[in-house]
């Protein structure tokens, strides 16, 4: 009888969550691949995802199957079919500033989580636990996903100096450590070329001359092309006169990056790092 | 007479201190003496002469061929046309151009060498069709029929343009730079390209100083003297769109310079004279182009910002001032 | 000056006809000119005076008919040394700001000048002559914008000159000129005629064309109805045949006068 009890009093207490989380957002559409693969960890499905025009946005697998959103300037999703889906919340990104707007006029409850650095990511994926209810499943997946961060760190051996930028042509943009791609890179073991600027947006057009002066023993670059793109990439970077004395092109270290791991916070932060210093640090 | 030698005295100084400014200033600090030394070939070597040579050198060269082409395409443009709101934006080069560069950036952005050469050849593209336009049916390449068809190709293209950029948002900072106007600092390897076509419209610009001068005094004048009044304005728009497309390719959508500059030189020196307006807007817009890039490169350095708007900092107060002192 | 009847005529026009946008504007006009002679070409408006001037001047192409300058045809000699033939002044040139009298006639000049060369004393002589016979050395130094029409006027002209060729051609020079700039642009020419130049003028004013023209020519619809001295030209018949007028030209004292019966009917016959 008393054993029975227990059962009942666990039964009632695991109960007791998920009927919680019964009252809680239900109906999310997530606009960011960070979002939409936080979701899926978290063990909650979301009934839209966005996808940006030609982008290149890596979903879990276990999205297939979700209604895809094509997103683009300046409200992110078309505001119809997004009501169409009738969500409860909407996790979105402040590239949609407008369309938040929007979305919260017509009711939707629009939450922002986009975070530019991976201390961020581990504060969203708690946050976002919050909203659904599943806190409790958030810490675990924090932990686990602080281990394969660590795990992913160790051993370093080089700290080269790395500059990475954004963007295509003789203009690009230097991304600093508070970008998305600048962090993981730092915290690969990259020492990033910065020339002394910091910037709020997290990335700046910095000049030539202050890359010759700090001489970086690797470029890379993260254009928005596609895979076939980088051979030919790779050697106009590598061809540019500018950057003709460096150590990076005398010693051929210029690499090109084309998918999002470096651009845009994922979830897959662990095998980024790694992929970057298997790949381009080779520390 | 000695009005417009003085004018031309004070934009020779001008052209002399922004080229010394732009090769001594930049991002890096590079003393003074160091930088004569490395011009005239005694440089030390490292990276210091890396900076001065290998990119202040040939960065200051294109904004002086640059400023140069455009100035010049200006005035060639407005004397042909009789306008005085004729630019190289007017026969629609300056649409031409950024629709192509930004038909490379956002949709093969693996091809970005072809940067240049998309510019290129989609200004002249633009402009031919602006003449074509303008030469057929009646009045054939009258001054209003240009300007029309280039404001109408201008339209097309920048629409096309702002089109591509709404259409993939995240390429677009690649493209800013293009956009507003800027030089890089990529050595030679733009000018070995792209530097016929500066001195096929320079030379044509020269031959036509005379023309122009002709053609101010009306079709019929010009006609009795012996020239053609419809080649004179075809030549003249050749030019100014090889000129202008060329600048384009190589420092992307600068378009205050060609308007403003021939009208600066005008009424500083008071004279209309094109053997003075033709040769002193090419040396006021290269002391100009050489001047903003400089500011564009040290303000806020080591950022570096496009030097389109100072260009227009720099430019329109001067302007505005010469306009109330003119009639 | 009557002209040298024997010699080739410095130009010689037959049968021209002139379609500008589908319409016809000449339908087959003559034009003789002989060396030193100042002809006058009159006409009601929209005859086709000016179209038969640019057309012989080689501004306008004829769609038929024959031009011969010198036995020449107009369709073989190239503009730059048509300039040395011939020089034209158009009724109304458009006064480019910036733009001094001198630098004005200097670019009149400009046809003698080879591709980029310079200015030889000579051509800074013809200048100077230019600027000399028409009078406009006192303002040479200012801009055309701040000149009157008389003054312009003068100044077309003299630009005209410094092309030095044997023949002037000058559409309407004094229409837009009041009294006493027409008399000085009138003496002008007259002045240039009797100097040996060849002068072809479109006029308006017919006592005006009486007083100056050794030769007369009538455009009427397109073709040229009339061509001889002025006095056996216009007669009160060709005046109402051609222009519809009741009127008589007469010439007395060194002045000439155009009567006109201004309104219809005798001035007896209407109320006192």
């Amino acid at each position: 009888m008393k054993r029975l009890a227990l059962v009942l009093a666990l039964l009632a207490a695991l109960a007791l969550p998920t009927g919680a989380s019964a009252a809680k957002a239900q109906r999310i559409v997530a606009l960011t691949p960070f979002g939409a693969n936080t979701l899926v960890r978290l063990g909650v499905t979301p009934v839209g995802i966005g996808q940006t025009l030609g982008g290149n946005e890596r979903f879990s697998p276990k999205l297939k199957g979700v209604e895809e959103l094509p997103l683009s300037h300046p409200n992110g999703p078309n505001l119809e079919q997004l009501a169409s889906l009738d969500p409860d919340l909407v996790l979105s990104s402040p590239t949609w500033a407008k369309g938040n707007q929007a979305m919260g006029s017509l009711g939707i409850k629009v939450v922002i989580r986009e975070p530019r650095t991976i201390a961020g990511a581990y504060a969203d994926t708690y946050k976002i636990g919050q909203l659904v209810g599943m806190k409790h499943r958030a810490r675990l997946q924090l932990k686990a996903m602080r281990a394969r961060v660590d795990a992913a760190t160790r051993g370093i051996t080089e700290r080269p100096k790395v500059m990475l930028i954004l963007g295509v042509g003789r203009t690009p943009f230097t991304m600093l450590p508070n970008s998305w791609g600048g962090d993981i890179v730092s915290k690969a073991g990259g020492e990033l070329l910065t020339g002394g600027v910091s910037s709020s947006s997290g990335f700046e057009r910095i000049s030539d001359e202050v890359v010759v002066a700090e001489n970086p023993d690797i470029i890379i670059a993260v254009p928005h092309a596609n895979e076939d793109d980088i051979p030919s990439l790779t050697e106009y970077l590598r061809d540019n006169p500018a950057w003709a004395s460096t150590t990076a092109a005398q010693t051929g270290r210029v690499y090109v990056s084309v998918d999002n791991s470096l651009l845009q916070a994922g979830t897959d932060i662990a095998r980024t790092i790694r992929k970057v210093r298997r790949a381009y640090l080779q520390n | 007479m000695a009005r417009r030698a003085s004018v031309f005295a004070a934009l020779l100084v001008a052209l002399a201190l922004a080229t010394v400014a732009s090769l001594a200033f930049g991002a890096i600090k590079v003393p003074f003496s160091e930088v004569i030394e490395i011009v005239f070939g005694n440089g030390p070597g490292g990276p210091d002469q890396q900076i001065v040579e290998a990119l202040r050198l040939p960065r200051t060269v294109e904004a002086l061929l640059v400023g140069a082409a455009l100035g010049i395409a200006g005035a060639i443009l407005q004397g042909a046309l009789g306008n005085p709101l004729a630019s190289p934006d007017v026969i629609g080069v300056t649409g031409g151009a950024g629709f192509g560069a930004i038909l490379i950036i956002i949709l093969f952005p693996g091809s970005i060498a072809l940067l240049p050469i998309g510019a290129l050849c989609f200004g002249l593209l633009a402009a031919t069709l602006v003449f074509l336009f303008a030469w057929s049916g009646r009045n054939r390449g009258s001054a209003t029929k240009v300007i029309l068809a280039g404001i109408a190709m201008l339209s097309l293209f920048t629409a096309g343009t702002t089109g591509l950029l709404a259409a993939f948002p995240e390429r677009a900072p690649s493209a800013i730079f293009f956009i507003a106007g800027g030089l890089t600092s990529s050595g030679w390897e733009q000018l070995e390209t792209i530097w016929p076509y500066f001195a096929v419209g320079f030379v044509l610009a020269l031959l036509l100083i005379r023309p122009l001068d002709r053609l101010a005094l009306g079709d019929d004048v010009a006609a009795s003297l012996g020239s053609k009044p419809q080649l004179i304005r075809l030549g003249a728009g050749i030019a100014a769109a090889l000129l202008a497309a060329a600048s384009a390719a190589i420092a992307g959508l600068l378009g205050f310079l060609g308007l403003v500059v021939p009208h600066v030189v005008r009424m500083a020196g008071g004279s209309s004279s094109h053997a003075y307006v033709v040769p002193a807007s090419a040396i006021g817009g290269a002391a100009l182009l050489a001047a903003g890039d400089t500011l564009a490169r040290t303000l806020r350095a080591p950022i570096e910002m496009p030097v389109g708007p100072f260009m227009v900092l720099l430019g329109v107060p001067l302007f505005l001032w010469l306009l109330r002192k003119a009639v | 000056m009557a002209a040298d009847a024997t010699a080739v005529p410095l130009l010689d026009a037959e049968a021209v006809e002139v379609e500008i946008g589908g319409t016809q504007i000449l339908r087959g006009a003559d034009l003789r000119l002989g060396r030193g002679e100042l002809v006058a070409i009159v006409g009601p408006n929209g005859a086709g005076k000016s179209t038969l001037v640019r057309a012989v001047a080689g501004l306008q192409n004829p769609s038929a008919g024959k031009v011969l300058w010198g036995g020449r045809l107009l369709s073989g000699i190239r503009g730059r040394e048509f300039s040395r033939l011939r020089a034209f002044v158009p009724q109304r040139m458009p006064v480019p700001a910036g733009v001094t009298v001198r630098e004005a006639v200097t670019i009149g000049r400009s046809s003698h000048l080879r591709m980029l060369g310079r200015l030889t004393a000579a051509d800074r002589a013809a200048v100077d002559a230019a600027i000399e016979r028409t009078e406009v050395g006192r303002f040479a130094e200012r801009a055309l914008t701040t000149l009157s029409g008389g003054e312009l006027q003068r100044v077309q002209i003299a630009i005209g000159l410094a092309q030095e060729a044997p023949v002037l051609i000058a559409d309407e020079p004094t229409s837009q000129l009041d009294l006493g700039a027409t008399i000085g642009v009138a003496g002008l020419l007259r002045g240039l005629a009797d100097d040996g130049l060849t002068v072809l003028l479109v006029v308006h004013d017919l006592a005006l064309a009486l007083a100056v023209a050794d030769t007369v020519v009538v455009v009427s619809a397109g073709r040229t109805v009339a061509a001889g001295p002025p006095a056996a030209v216009l007669t009160p018949e060709r005046l109402a045949e051609v222009w519809g007028a009741d009127a008589r030209l007469s010439e007395h004292d060194g002045r000439t006068a155009l009567h006109v019966a201004w309104i219809d009917g005798p001035a007896a016959l209407r109320a006192p």
